[in-house]
């Protein structure tokens, strides 16, 4: 049994590739699904042994890349409190947000040599969850657009001011209109815990859609 | 028992908002597919007569298709509106059934895997425990049986065989893929030329048991096995792992273990990587590897008579060692060290049966000593002197003189000036590094 401390920079690597990779899957099945893009730009790939939808479209494959490159190092020393993929009407007011809720253990412990193979059965279980989301969502209004915002813990966001991880795609602070949603209704999906991450997933959903 | 599946599948579908397939259910409620099937039928059936939440439902349809002229058995899975339009385009229809049933409308089949994935990894000993498809004489073999057939596959020369690793593979899930290495390299070799081929693989094994006993690295991840390997690919000449094999009979008597291996190539991995093709080949490599080591006990022995033969011919011609040869041959390289060589292997004889435990030795190392003679001049003596050494150390200078090893065919041919300017120059390259500090030993200082 290995214990390791948050200080292990190696460790808390793998584990922010692990939820970074996971994020991107679980971002381009969201879309899929949401019918945020039109199904033909998406293409069946495989991710943890199962198929998955991934989109072929560059820019934005892109652009989610750039996102979580960004995301990376505020999971890295746990400074991510919730990555939300908000997916907003015709005027910017959202109408979903899908709430990825992460919190990592102070000490991490290596308990068993299946830890890995057991988070990623903990993961599939998720995007099998955001498949058959819809069935407990209403339908979203025609024309809608997305975006991704971070919720960090005390400092982060001015370190990331400093130091821009990516060139030419900054991070801003989000508007009061991008957080706050009117009268939502919170639709939890599915919860996991792991020796190495634990995490969240909800819905929270706008009562009036369009 | 005859309404309480209902509640159940109720609970899994609205409560949970699960996908229930007919296989999961099956799995779940310990029961036969076909009584799984007809649970969900009566499920939707009875939901839909009380019409209260709205549930989809996905149909398996089986039966022959005519397409074109061809006829086809076709079977498909079906969401509920496009049942009716497959069943009618269908020739002759075999069997319909529910094949899944959920609240929410799938847009494509990938969760319908999802869900049979986990059931099944969970149940993998009996998961056609209760299947209709059944075959009699497929029986899980035991461990007796597994074993006899390990051993007829140790037996015939490691040629590519793929079929072999594919029953290997069947025959025992939770065992790693053993088998499989060897045939891959050795297909690899198929692609050289041809008559490096027996040799080469010998020679390669040999090298992965002689990393066995050095202990002394950490687990390292499959690719340090590679490391004989890019030794016999990183030379761009046709050197042969000579010398490496001479300290593969000491290490012979030890029978390796795949972990010790993995210790072993460790330290040799380091210097070794200028000399790596391509990090794919040596993955490729490396896994071939692992499984080589297991086989060929009995081509090691063939392996180790030969080049016992052939180290003892050189011999009479040390004498010459100081000679510094005219023109580099490199086709025509012979370690130098047959010599110190020999002492060693006489020494590891004596060592038999010794366990992977790193092993210290005396050797007798050309080593040149400074000194200031009576007239005051500084002179530089080479002689030869004893010296104790571990095998770590002769491990790294071993694969490095590894690919300088001559073709054993090549032997009679080669000659002293070749071998000394080679070893030279191999002394020369060998300056890099720190692991290659011990193959100085072997020559002289510079």
């Amino acid at each position: 049994m290995t214990t390791l401390t948050r200080q292990d920079l190696n460790f808390g690597q793998v584990v922010a590739d692990i939820l970074c990779e996971f994020l991107e899957v679980a971002i381009h099945l969201i879309l899929y699904v949401r019918e945020v893009y039109p199904s033909g730009i998406f293409q069946k790939r495989k991710k943890y042994n199962v198929p998955v939808q991934m989109s072929c479209h560059p820019e934005l494959n892109q652009y989610i890349q750039d996102t979580l490159h960004c995301v990376k190092p505020l999971i890295e020393k746990n400074d991510a409190e919730k990555v939300v993929v908000v997916i907003m009407d015709k005027e910017h007011h959202p109408v979903e947000r899908f709430v990825f809720e992460i919190s990592q253990p102070p000490l991490l412990s290596i308990s068993s040599d299946t830890l890995l193979s057991h988070v990623e059965q903990l993961l599939r279980a998720f995007i099998l969850k955001i498949s058959v989301c819809d069935a407990v969502l209403n339908n979203n209004p025609p024309g809608c657009s997305f975006t991704v915002l971070v919720h960090t813990r005390d400092v982060a966001t001015r370190n990331m001011e400093k130091v821009q991880v990516i060139k030419d795609f900054p991070w801003i602070v989000a508007d009061e209109q991008e957080v706050h949603m009117q009268e939502p209704r919170l639709i939890p999906l599915k919860t996991m815990t792991s020796d190495i991450v634990k995490m969240q997933l909800y819905v929270e959903e706008r009562a009036q859609k369009t | 028992m005859d309404e309480l599946y209902l509640d159940n599948i109720d609970e899994f579908v609205n409560d949970h908002n699960k996908i229930v397939t007919y296989k999961w259910l099956s799995l779940t409620l310990g029961v036969h597919v076909n009584t799984a099937k007809q649970m969900l039928y009566h499920y939707l059936d009875h939901k839909r007569k009380e019409s209260s939440a709205q549930l989809h439902a996905t149909y398996l349809v089986s039966g022959k298709f005519v397409d074109n002229g061809q006829t086809s058995h076709k079977i498909s899975v079906v969401r509920e509106d496009q049942l009716e339009d497959f069943k009618a385009k269908m020739s002759l229809i075999v069997s319909v059934h529910v094949y899944s049933v959920q609240k929410a409308l799938l847009k494509d089949s990938s969760p319908l895997y999802s869900v049979d994935y986990d059931a099944v990894k969970d149940n993998l000993k009996n998961c056609s425990k209760y299947s209709a498809i059944h075959c009699t004489s497929a029986v899980p073999m035991s461990s007796l049986e597994l074993q006899q057939r390990r051993e007829m596959q140790r037996a015939p020369t490691p040629e590519p065989a793929v079929k072999k690793t594919g029953m290997n593979g069947e025959a025992n899930l939770a065992s790693k893929p053993s088998t499989k290495p060897p045939k891959g390299i050795m297909g690899m070799f198929g692609n050289k030329a041809a008559p490096k081929n027996q040799d080469s693989g010998k020679e390669v094994k040999l090298e992965q048991k002689e990393d066995a006993p050095v202990a002394d690295a950490p687990k390292s991840k499959p690719a340090a096995k590679t490391n004989p390997m890019i030794n016999f690919f990183g030379t761009q000449t046709a050197k042969k792992p000579d010398n490496k094999t001479v300290k593969v009979e000491e290490a012979a008597q030890t029978l390796s273990t795949a972990e010790q291996q993995h210790q072993g190539s460790q330290p040799e991995e380091k210097h070794e990587a200028a000399a790596v093709e391509s990090p794919k080949d040596i993955k490729k490599d490396s896994r071939s590897k692992t499984k080589r080591i297991e086989d060929s006990d009995s081509e090691e022995e063939k392996m180790e008579k030969k080049k016992r033969r052939r180290i003892k011919k050189p011999e009479p011609d040390s004498s010459d060692e100081d000679v510094i040869p005219d023109s580099p041959q490199q086709m025509e390289t012979r370690e130098k060290s047959p010599s110190p060589v020999k002492e060693v292997e006489s020494v590891s004889h004596s060592h038999q049966g010794v366990s992977e435990v790193k092993i210290r030795k005396r050797r007798r190392v050309l080593k040149s000593r400074t000194f200031v003679d009576d007239e005051g001049c500084i002179v530089t003596e080479k002689g030869y002197e004893s010296e104790s050494y571990s095998e770590a150390e002769d491990d790294a200078q071993a694969t490095k003189q590894a690919p300088k090893g001559p073709v054993p065919a090549k032997l009679p041919a080669s000659s002293k000036e070749g071998e000394k300017k080679s070893q030279k120059k191999m002394s020369a390259n060998a300056n890099k590094g720190t692991k290659q500090a011990s193959i100085m030993g072997f020559f002289q200082k510079k």
